[in-house]
């Protein structure tokens, strides 16, 4: 088939199997967003606290537009690949990113690595930022701008490219974009409103979530990259999401370690 | 400078963090395209090649980190 994928979008969008999709696409761009977000919202808090409020908001902004500029720049590029390769590359892509995700997961949830830790993580900002202030006798606002531009930028690059691999292949670009902004805005005000960590967000359950999403989608798009015709169509897509979690949850059980024995 | 180095280590960590999952992965994808393309394997079992092989391949760098967790 040499139909590329603009054309394939219109075929799709009239296609009502294709929400079938649609709904992994935007929860999994959903709970990416949110769990990168409360990464990002506690460097960009540990910048407020420190110097305010205006080079936290600034520095946040100009990475949001330089995401929005990549993905309005990726977007209308994936028009050009013929379907097959563009399935097979972000398939493969997917399935190294996603069960990246899940074996981290897995990892976490067995108690074999430490869970990510908030607090933790905003404690030793806010010292990294004022030990940086102090070193290079600069102006503390430009380094706190410049750190809350590079941890929304950072850590927004994995949403960037989760928005673009998961809807790129069925015209699902902008439900994706719209899911990932949607946590976005969701954990900017409830982080606004409480002014503290997200550390109470169930981080590892929705990590475990989306590799297992993107997982299941890696194995979707790769195999239709090579001529797969999967039986059922994109509703295959909750069976393979549904033995990987089974996969990753008897691993975990596995591999769990007594309570006490997991490393800090 | 430092921020285009951080860029290109976020984006190499996004896809190459554990070098035995890439390896495995990869050469996962190469036998099932070598099965559809090359053998003339019927698609469909090609791609439960896939799919059994990424499960695999999950529960064995899970149990291999962890095995080298335990060793350390």
């Amino acid at each position: 088939m040499s139909t590329t994928y603009g054309a394939q979008n219109e075929v799709e969008l009239t296609d009502p199997v294709s929400w079938g999709v649609a709904a992994p696409a935007v929860g999994a761009a959903f709970a990416a967003s949110a769990v990168e977000v409360v990464e990002a919202f506690t460097v960009v808090l540990a910048v407020a606290t420190l110097r305010g409020w205006r080079p936290a908001v600034s520095g946040t902004l100009v990475a949001l537009a330089a995401l929005t500029g990549l993905v309005l720049v990726l977007g209308p590029l994936l028009d050009r690949v013929p379907l097959h390769p563009l399935q097979l590359g972000i398939g493969v892509l997917l399935l190294l990113f996603g069960m990246g995700w899940l074996r981290k997961a897995v990892l976490r949830a067995a108690g074999v690595i430490p869970v990510h830790d908030e607090e933790a993580a905003f404690a030793a900002e806010t010292k990294h930022l004022a030990a940086e202030a102090r070193r290079r006798h600069a102006s503390l606002a430009w380094i706190a701008g410049l750190a809350a531009f590079k941890a929304a930028l950072l850590e927004g690059l994995e949403v960037v490219f989760i928005v673009i691999a998961v809807g790129a292949g069925r015209g699902l670009l902008w439900p994706a974009a719209a899911g990932a902004l949607a946590a976005c805005v969701a954990v900017l005000a409830v982080g606004t409103v409480v002014h503290r960590p997200l550390s109470r967000v169930p981080e590892n359950a929705l990590k475990f979530g989306v590799g297992v999403m993107l997982s299941a989608f890696g194995v979707f798009w790769t195999g239709e990259g090579l001529g797969v015709q999967w039986p059922g169509g994109d509703l295959i897509l909750f069976l393979f999401a549904a033995l990987f979690l089974l996969t990753g949850l008897v691993t975990a059980s596995l591999l769990r370690r007594p309570i006490g024995e997991t490393p800090r | 400078m430092t921020l285009l180095r951080d860029i290109a280590s976020e984006l190499i960590g996004m896809f190459l963090a554990d070098a035995c999952l890439t390896g495995a992965v990869l050469a996962l994808v190469l036998l099932v395209a070598a099965l559809t393309l090359g053998l003339g394997v019927p698609p469909l079992i090609a791609g439960g090649v896939l799919l059994l092989g990424c499960l695999v391949i999950l529960a064995g760098v899970a149990w291999r980190e962890a095995s080298r967790q335990d060793r350390v």
